[in-house]
């Protein structure tokens, strides 16, 4: 496999493509970015650094719960996004953080928002995921939201990816 | 009990909204008791001023100094450990001139010091520096005055701590009644005992407060409700059954949920998601419990699933793992609800590891079922719109009766059945709606305040 660099370039193509894919509900396509035994995090608001495995978390996805949740969202009894809710995401500032032998630590910013039932919902926050490199390209070792409010608001619930 | 003819009692104050007809077989419940912002006063007056309340956990603050501010019943708290080691409870709030005195969420202070004017206090409560005292007279006594106040009752069943706005109301234990006895059980699983872990999730759903207990006291939900979850414990080698669940009334309004076979829980029941390692420790943790607490005990704290409803604000889940929700509501139509995981002290990293992640799977606003009873309760709180002063009075009331003619017969109360949520709504009626037993200043403040 070797060490090759990734540019920030890269890294953005990779965030705006997966966007795409969420956007428009390709949830099988999404799942593809993912390494195999890949893992999904969503941190609490009240998150200080801890480790997921230690403390509380929104979302907490090993690579079969993952695949569950796929499997779930395409399903028309996810009530919750039946039907799916509408979302639009805009991320910025992405900088590479740091990079390894297989796998590069690349930080953005998100802002999501997402509409249903006459709602507007929005989901500002942060990207700090390990993603592995290869000749490939890149896919999540782990992809981890950090959400920025303090709370999450009234009816803003996390039934699709943040 | 024969049926009254109601026709607007949503308009008109001294008829019930809590309709139970035991010749007929039928429970209503109007659904302006979902929706009016003057029934959700009387709520928070008659219920909210006059009962416990769940604040926290002591585990929440482990440490003297350790302090969280949290809202509770809409008035902003201090819920500290003291130097001394003693849990105190505050108004957040300066007795100077009302400031806000902690605008932090959590930490570890000596001092809680006002911004506005520089008035610090001990953790403790003493007013112990305010700046140019001599300004007041009688220095000792004016700080005296000023300590900072404590809400009136505090108390705590095995680390639950419970607060009350009125000094009135009975012992805790009293009001907990049977409740105290499942959170015992619940506080036996570890050996060490158990304990809140940081990870507080934090939401707010646009639904009625009562939505969100009804739905914690509904298995009928379950399955339509669920498909999906349900469809991935199949997937993971379980079949989920509603055989053999039930629903019991604790009275007081506190109910529970025993499922036995509805999931696997950690340590004590195994299911093929856990993993094998987990299997040979669950019959080495049971044989730990059978010598603990007895054989007896250990199989009523081991081998069902619990999801108890103490009254009026606190759900303890003990399912998969564990979860404490609490539930806060804002307004008629809005709920902010706050949940930790309930873990084992001193469990080896691997299971806690493994009960969060099974835990946040399944409850919790990204879990896999959560998520779709948010969607129930918001679409209940959107749909009662539709019936609102419609022409037939009789549109605007919610059915709860299923089950009543099994109850009749005096057979207990299956979960997949609406009992549990009867009681609650008995209790609830005789709260709000019976005769106000304890009002104090307090009430006619709540009732007057304006833009209640
Ligand atoms: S209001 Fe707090 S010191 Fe004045
Ligand atoms: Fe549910």
């Amino acid at each position: 496999m070797g060490r090759r660099t990734v540019t920030r370039a890269e890294a953005e193509d990779f965030l705006y493509r997966e966007a795409l894919l969420l956007d428009e509900w390709r949830l099988d396509e999404w799942l593809t970015l993912f390494e195999e035994g890949g893992r999904m995090e969503v941190t609490t608001t009240d998150w200080n650094g801890w480790d997921s495995s230690s403390a509380g978390a929104f979302m907490c996805d090993d690579y079969g719960l993952l695949k569950a949740r796929v499997k779930r969202l395409k399903s028309r009894k996810a009530h919750a996004e039946n039907p799916h809710s509408r979302t639009h995401r805009m991320i910025s500032n992405v900088i590479i953080l740091e990079q390894g032998d297989e796998t590069a630590w690349v930080a953005a910013n998100f802002i999501i928002h997402r509409y249903r039932d006459n709602q507007e919902f929005t989901y500002v926050g942060r990207y700090e995921h390990v993603l592995l490199v290869d000749d490939e390209g890149l896919r999540f070792r782990l992809r981890r939201s950090i959400p920025t409010m303090e709370t999450m608001a009234p009816g803003a619930r996390l039934s699709f990816i943040l | 009990m024969t049926q009254l003819t109601h026709t607007d009692p949503g308009g008109t104050p001294n008829r019930s909204l809590v309709h139970e007809d035991w010749d007929a077989l039928t429970f209503k419940v109007h659904r302006s008791a979902y929706r009016s912002p003057a029934v959700f006063q009387k709520e928070m007056s008659r219920i909210w001023g006059h009962t416990w309340l769940y604040l926290g956990h002591e585990t929440e603050i482990p440490n003297p100094g350790d302090f969280k501010s949290r809202t509770l019943g809409g008035r902003p708290l201090i819920f500290c450990r003291d130097s001394s080691g003693k849990v105190q409870v505050f108004f957040n709030a300066c007795t100077h001139r009302g400031t806000i005195l902690c605008r932090h969420s959590e930490g570890n202070t000596k001092f809680f010091q006002c911004f506005y004017h520089a008035w610090a206090f001990s953790n403790s409560g003493e007013l112990a520096a305010l700046p140019g005292d001599e300004a007041y007279a009688d220095v000792p006594g004016f700080k005296e005055r000023h300590r900072l106040r404590s809400v009136p009752r505090v108390d705590s069943h095995e680390g639950f701590v419970f607060i009350s706005f009125d000094p009135r109301v009975p012992d805790l234990l009293t009001h907990l009644g049977e409740a105290a006895h499942y959170m015992s059980l619940t506080a036996k699983i570890g050996p060490q005992g158990m304990q809140t872990v940081p990870g507080v999730q934090l939401y707010s759903v646009k639904g009625n407060w009562k939505l969100a207990v009804e739905n914690a006291m509904d298995g009928y939900h379950f399955a339509p409700t669920h498909n999906t979850f349900v469809g991935y414990l199949r997937e993971t080698g379980f079949a989920v059954t509603d055989d053999d669940q039930y629903a019991y009334d604790l009275g007081d309004g506190h109910g529970l949920l025993i499922l036995t076979g509805h999931n696997g829980r950690i340590g004590m029941v195994w299911e093929p998601r856990f993993g094998e390692a987990e299997k040979e420790r669950t019959a080495a943790k049971r044989q730990e419990m059978e010598e603990r607490l007895g054989k007896e005990l250990a199989t009523e704290v081991a081998d069902a699933s619990r999801i108890l409803f103490v009254f009026p604000n606190l759900l303890l889940f003990d399912l998969e793992a564990l979860t404490i929700r609490q539930i806060e509501p804002v307004e008629a139509g809005r709920t902010d609800v706050r949940a930790w995981q309930f873990v084992e002290t001193g469990e080896p990293d691997e299971v806690r590891a493994l009960r969060i992640k099974t835990m946040v799977s399944f409850v919790g606003p990204g879990g896999l079922a959560t998520p779709d009873d948010i969607e129930a309760y918001e679409a209940v709180q959107r749909g009662i719109e539709a019936t609102a002063g419609s022409a037939d009075p009789a549109y605007d009331w919610s059915d709860m009766s299923r089950g009543m003619a099994n109850e009749k017969q005096g057979n207990q109360g299956r979960s997949i059945d609406e009992g549990a949520m009867r009681s609650f709504w008995r209790q609830w009626s005789r709260r709000v709606e019976g005769a106000p037993a304890l009002d104090t200043a307090l009430d006619t403040a709540l009732d007057t305040a304006p833009g209640a």
